[in-house]
């Protein structure tokens, strides 16, 4: 049982870390991309690029964290063994 | 300019690259959960790419900066939990119905980070070749 509570904790600790620090990384990266392009609107194009590779970059650590977190409620090695010792199916 | 934009669409073009030879090689040595994980994952990061460069190139524009100002900042952001709630619920329905194995899940969504990584090298190394010449 406490197996079970712990990757459930684990799980939702790391989306929740993941998604606020993927959050505020893309925001200051965007409020960045906005100041920018006020200030020099010619070089928009070189900013936007940059900014693109880094969006894809931060966001798929986020989907990193969303996949450990879901292996840990579904798909774990122990998770059947747990289950069944505790009674469930 | 012309040089940047030439290096997103590598990124675009080496994505889909990467996924095809990933997916041949998993589907010779791999299970079929693990080659439909992989599969998967890379379809998923590939479109959310595909999507995410529409809205940078559709809202980032320096006329709507203007207009807007920092409201596109949350507009993006928007689009971008959207997009991540969505890619989520596929993957979560992925894994928890036991569809495809999680570490080909895992190869598959990372095609768009290595093909970021093989593309830079590919610039770094031409760069460097060009200034030693």
């Amino acid at each position: 049982m406490e197996f079970l509570v712990g990757s459930v904790w684990a799980a939702g600790l790391a989306i929740g870390i993941a998604a606020f620090g993927c959050g505020i990384g893309q925001g200051l990266g965007l409020n960045g991309a906005m100041s920018g392009i006020s200030r020099n609107p010619e070089a928009a194009g070189k900013i936007q690029v940059n900014m693109l590779i880094g969006l894809a970059l931060i966001e798929s650590l986020c989907i990193y964290a969303l996949v450990v977190s879901l292996i840990l409620m579904y798909a774990h090695p122990a998770l059947q063994a747990a289950t069944a010792a505790i009674g469930g199916h | 300019m012309q040089d940047l934009t030439k290096i997103v669409d590598m990124v675009t073009k080496c994505n889909w690259l990467l996924l095809i030879l990933v997916a041949m090689v998993s589907v010779m040595i791999t299970a079929t959960s693990f080659y439909l994980g992989v599969v998967a994952g890379g379809l998923i990061v590939a479109v959310n790419f595909h999507l995410l460069k529409r809205t940078i190139q559709k809202d980032i524009r320096p006329e709507k900066v203007m207009e807007k100002g920092r409201s596109l900042t949350g507009r993006v952001l928007i689009k971008y939990y959207i997009r991540f709630v969505a890619s989520g619920l596929l993957i979560f329905l992925l894994i928890s119905n036991h569809v495809v194995h999680p570490l080909g899940l895992l190869t598959g969504l990372s095609v768009v980070v290595a093909s970021v990584f093989l593309v830079t090298v590919l610039v770094v190394t031409r760069l460097y070749f060009k200034e030693a010449v």
